[in-house]
């Protein structure tokens, strides 16, 4: 497997950026590309060049404003940002911003969870929990009860409420099992439904757009379906049934990378492929050639939509989201701990207006510096990213009167204010069929983010082309252990020295040694990162009982 | 090639495991005779603390070996400084931290940690919280690490607030847990206990001693139980099938102890006798019964009902013959329970054969359920509560059951109705119970019966045709001289029923009887009808022997009449009856 990428980051569109990196990327995406013509003399007979696109239109109305004063008042672009939390965001390198992925969180049961696990990729990540799922409703931000536990707690339902939803939901666990409760409404929306099953006002509001998380129109087996999704995730790994990986989603297609090198896989960056030859008589790609003019032979070539050209689309409508991603100063419902990651469903605010979800991080996600928050908002587009997500975004934040302006302190105010904010629109491409393409037979497009929650559309596509290279082949098997790794030219690992003649007290192998060895290392692990994440992360593993000791 | 990936074969695999696990094995098993020769050769050195360890960190079950390790630190400890055996017993801690993440639930490991944490010389009773803490977390029911905390909390002095607090934190991340909610209700009372001066109309007690000071630790004020009501309500109404929560509630709704008295005194000059029910059971040789008759302490032989029981709720002695037989002469009665300083009187008048004292029904509260302390407004708004709960959730057992209980705090007879009804729910919607409920139920409609007796003011227990399977509170029947159990469930007349003394007439026809046990040395009993019983031995009739006055018995259709002979047989045991149906 080689890897050609023009950037000089891994994962295209669904990378994750540090502030900085993501300054470069929006300047980027402000400039045209230059286009060259392709390397045609590498071409030889019998063959013929298809030129890929040089120039990336997936991203398209990229406006940023940033909130915090300039420090050198004469040339706003040169100078330093004054704000401490903003200026804390330009230079600590490790504060990533996940950026162009769409969907951000992980549902914990799921195509994306089940892969990480089966093929042990999640070892190169380390997760958290969304801590609250929030919903905005009637001008205010609440947070949704969702697990037991929530509605337990939750101060806003009555008893009666409580009973009802617990009802509600633990019907949609197995609603299955129960058809005599919907078949009647196999025909009518999931809101229709909704509406028969005694539940109040809010108690419908939170099902639909938070748990569901599902438009009123769809059917009611899908509402269902959707809601039952939901339940299954919770309690898996937490509370809440969403994952966040540390440093963004932008890890999770890194870790695949990684995965694939440590098995041989080679990757360059900075380096992209000019054109594609084919084979006249067949068809066929059977070499690209790459910036360097290097031609490079291959018997299947693997590319992101944003590299195909306009000639060989036959049909370039697709569907747009729109993004905002907004640094701001304070959480959107503050509680006991700074730290929370919060889902945030927002119903249209006018008729009309698409549903936006919001998903704000904190810094332990190491996403943002302590005392920011990262607000990511996303809903699919009617217009500019701007013109779709900016109501949503002066309802839930203040945002100061100008650009470069700090926003007045007001103290006791509890709407978090706007620091910095990026609006883009992104292509999606995931509706797009591969008939679509006038591309070779051995040529397979991957599509961009798409937008639903969660990843299964992506991983679904890669296992689709992934039989069609290999089709023997399993899909990303389980890696083995290193020790079972045997390698050419080494012997049979060498006995530990005199293991048996020892004194037992010195020899004993005890388990507890081992184990605090590893511990230790968890620990330093954790040291690293420990005082922005104060939290405890998650190990996307099976949970299966630990096995009783072998003794 | 570089980096080609080859794999070991599933049999490679196995067969390493499988030499790795006996190196183990043989390790293991040299090192631990090596560990019990030293044991038996009394040494306690620091080999024999490395080798233990090694032991129990693979292994940490082993009673033996911990003792062993408790035995060398003791030793160590004489022959330190100080500042020593704080490091020692710090090592010691650490190293059980890595035995806990073996086995979090290994007896030999708490054991241990709560010896070494009691020697430790200053101990950092904050970091033993944070370790139960975050066991907790990952086990909210790992009982070991609950009674660690135990200890913890009350060495370093944890203020109740902050445990509350704790209680608190638990429930809200997991509320099915007996334990956090059992722990609250030791808190609690502590923190917020009942006002000293009781409010409620059921602690008017005025004629007898004051209640003890442990009756009231662990009531809780009103203010605080009604912020409980509301946290349990909340999570009985979040999941009604979990009964943690269940049981709390029952817990806040009040568990009153009944007052000890003597209920009553009953004295028959015919037998020259005297009985006496208690509010609670008594050991009739040991709890220091005395009876002074016009101003004389006499010396009677008191025993209980039934040779049977050693502790009666209901005592009777003979008085020496010829002290009362006089109708003319009137005669004053004292029954001291010295044990509970209290007594109680009464006169046997002038012409009267018999004569008693006790408390009407209107005076005390005769079944004190376990809910009845709280007042009453309080329990109507619970009831409504549970009604509500009810509607939506109308098989729901704990719900059936504790509107039950409400409803016989506020008012039995009035609800008696809808009870029945909820026992019926209950029996169908939890077949596998239906036999406590049916006892249950008994008991209820006895308490019942035995109320609108006392409004009454008759001497006579009718309940037929109830479905009792059981009997019970027959020491509130001392007086009692017709009874009526006809058309019920009932298996046997149980030892309880020899309280019974002033019994005349019994009917207990259309049940399933098969042992009379109960009818022992009834004086007064003279009518006993059994018919459609399940008697069917000779041996079954033995107790009617030994009731005096007994003249009629009607044994028709029972097993027993079938057997050759009964009638003379019959004739032979029970000489007396002279109106036998057979």
């Amino acid at each position: 497997v080689l890897h050609v990428d023009r950037r000089s980051y891994y994962a295209g569109n669904w990378a994750s950026f540090t502030f900085n990196g993501l300054l470069s990327w929006i300047e980027e995406y402000k400039q045209a590309g230059p286009s060259d013509e392709a390397a045609q003399e590498k071409v030889e007979e019998g063959e013929e060049a298809l030129a890929l696109s040089s120039l990336d239109t997936s991203i398209t109305n990229v406006e940023v404003f940033c909130y915090a004063r300039y420090r050198g008042n004469t040339d706003p672009g040169e100078g330093h940002l004054s704000h401490p939390k903003m200026s804390a965001c330009e230079t600590e390198a490790n504060a990533h911003l996940c950026c162009c992925d769409y969907s951000q969180l992980m549902y914990s049961r799921g195509s994306l969870v089940d892969l990480l696990i089966k093929s042990n990729v999640s070892r190169y990540a380390e997760f958290k929990n969304v801590t609250r799922i929030l919903t905005y409703r009637n001008g205010k931000v609440e947070q949704v009860p969702c697990s037991r536990a929530d509605v337990f707690g939750s101060k806003q339902l009555t008893v009666v409420e409580k009973r009802m939803l617990m009802k509600f939901l633990t019907f949609c666990l197995d609603f299955e099992q129960h058809p005599e409760e919907y078949q009647d409404f196999s025909v009518h929306s999931f809101w229709d439904f909704l509406l028969t099953k005694k539940l109040t006002e809010n108690l419908r509001h939170f099902i639909l757009h938070s748990i569901a998380m599902v438009t009123p129109d769809v059917c009611t087996v899908e509402g269902l379906r959707a809601t039952q999704h939901f339940l299954r995730c919770l309690g898996r790994y937490g509370n809440t049934p969403f994952l966040f990986p540390l440093y963004g989603l932008g890890e999770i297609p890194q870790c695949f990378c990684r995965m694939c090198a440590v098995f041989g896989g080679i990757y360059c960056l900075r380096q992209s492929v000019r054109c594609l030859v084919l084979d006249k008589e067949s068809g066929k790609c059977k070499a690209v050639i790459d910036s360097n003019g290097q031609r490079i032979s291959c018997s299947h070539f693997v590319v992101e939509d944003g590299y195909i050209g306009l000639d060989q689309r036959k049909n370039v409508d697709s569907r747009q989201i729109s993004r905002a991603v907004l640094i701001t100063d304070r959480s959107i419902l503050p509680s006991d701990s700074e730290q929370q990651i919060s889902l945030v469903t927002v119903p249209p605010v006018e008729p009309g207006s698409p549903v936006v979800r919001m998903v704000e991080l904190c810094s332990s996600t190491m996403t943002c510096m302590p005392g920011t928050y990262l607000v990511h908002l996303t809903c699919s587009s009617s217009g500019s990213a701007r013109e779709d997500l900016a109501p949503v975004v002066s309802r839930l934040f203040c945002i100061p009167v100008s650009p470069g302006e700090e926003s007045k302190e007001e103290e006791g105010s509890e709407v978090p204010s706007v620091l910095w904010a990026l609006y883009f629109n992104m292509r999606d491409t995931s509706a797009v069929d591969r008939s679509s393409y006038d591309l070779p037979s051995n040529v397979h497009v991957c599509t961009s983010p798409d937008a639903a929650l969660g990843s299964d559309h992506a991983i679904k596509l890669a296992e689709a082309v992934f039989r069609q290279l290999l089709p023997e082949e399993e899909f990303c098997p389980p890696a083995p252990n290193p020790e079972d790794i045997i390698y050419d030219g080494e012997g049979p690992q060498g006995e530990g020295p005199g293991f048996e003649e020892a004194d037992p007290a010195e020899a004993l192998p005890s388990q507890g040694e081992v184990e605090s060895a590893e511990r230790q290392e968890e620990a330093e692990d954790a040291g690293e990162t420990g005082d922005v994440a104060k939290q405890e992360t998650v190990a996307v593993a099976e949970n299966e009982p630990r096995p009783a000791s072998e003794e | 090639m570089h980096g080609r990936v080859k794999l070991k074969s599933t049999a490679q695999q196995e067969e390493e495991k499988r030499k790795e696990r006996e190196k183990k094995l043989k390790i293991y098993v040299t090192a631990r005779d090596a560990v019990f020769a030293k044991r038996k050769n009394g040494m306690l050195d620091d080999e024999a603390l490395l080798l233990t360890q090694q032991l129990l960190s693979s292994n940490p079950d082993v009673a033996t070996l911990w003792n062993y390790r408790r035995e060398i630190l003791l030793h160590l400890e004489t022959i330190r400084e100080e500042v020593d055996v704080q490091k020692m017993y710090e090592d010691e801690l650490s190293f059980l931290e890595s035995c806990l993440k073996v086995n979090p639930k290994s007896y030999g490991s708490w054991h241990h940690r709560g010896w070494v944490s009691a020697r430790l010389p200053r101990p950092d009773w904050t970091r033993e919280l944070g370790l139960c803490d975050r066991c907790l977390s990952l086990d909210d029911r790992n009982f070991h690490c609950w009674d660690y905390r135990r200890m913890v909390v009350k060495m370093s002095g944890v203020p109740v607030d902050q445990e509350l607090q704790f209680t608190d934190r638990l429930i809200g991340s997991n509320f099915s847990n007996y334990s956090s909610w059992h722990y609250r209700s030791t808190l609690l009372p502590l923190l917020h206990p009942e006002s000293p001066e009781p409010p409620s109309p059921c602690h008017q007690t005025h004629h007898s001693p004051p209640t003890s000071p442990q009756s009231h630790s662990h009531r809780v004020c009103e203010e605080q139980l009604l912020k409980e009501y509301e946290l349990v309500q909340n999570a009985f109404f979040t999941d009604p099938n979990d009964q943690s929560a269940w049981f709390y509630y029952r817990w806040l709704l009040g568990r009153a102890e009944r007052e000890e008295m003597i209920s009553c005194v009953f004295v028959s000059r015919e037998e020259e006798r005297v009985a006496v029910a208690f509010s609670r059971p008594v050991n009739v040789s040991s709890s220091g019964l005395m009876l002074v008759l016009d101003g004389q302490p006499q010396r009677v032989e008191w025993r209980s009902v039934h040779p049977s029981f050693k502790h009666s709720p209901v005592c009777i002695c003979e008085l020496p013959p010829g002290t009362i037989s006089d109708i003319t002469n009137e005669h004053n009665l004292t029954v001291h329970w010295t044990e509970k300083h209290t007594h109680r009187d009464c006169a046997l008048y002038t012409g009267r054969s018999v004569s008693w004292c006790r408390d009407s029904a209107t005076d005390q509260e005769l079944f004190r359920s376990e809910l009845s302390v709280e007042k009453t407004s309080v329990l109507q708004s619970e009831l409504q509560s549970c009604n509500q709960l009810l509607e939506l959730e109308p098989q729901n057992k704990w719900c059936l059951l504790t509107i039950i209980l409400l409803m016989r705090a506020l008012d039995p007879l009035g609800y008696e109705r809808e009870t029945l009804s909820h026992f019926q729910t209950l029996k169908e919607v939890d077949p596998m119970r239906g036999a406590y409920y049916g006892d249950l139920c008994s008991k209820f409609m006895i308490e019942n019966t035995i109320l609108k007796m006392e409004y009454a003011e008759v001497r006579v227990f009718s309940l037929s045709d109830k479905n009792l399977t059981t009997l019970c509170h027959l020491d509130q029947l001392l007086l009692v001289t017709h009874i009526n159990l006809s058309s019920n469930q009932l298996l046997r007349l149980p030892p309880q029923f020899a309280m019974l003394q002033c019994l005349e007439v019994l009917e207990a026809d259309n049940n399933a009887i098969e042992n009379l046990e109960g009818l022992y040395h009834l004086p007064k009993l003279e009518d006993v009808s059994l018919k459609n019983n399940k008697l069917s031995r000779l041996s079954d009739l033995q107790p009617l022997a030994s009731c005096p006055k007994l003249t009629r018995l009607d044994l028709r259709r029972n097993p027993v009449t079938q057997l050759v002979n009964i009638e003379s047989e019959l004739a032979e045991l029970l000489p007396s009856v002279t109106d036998l149906l057979l």
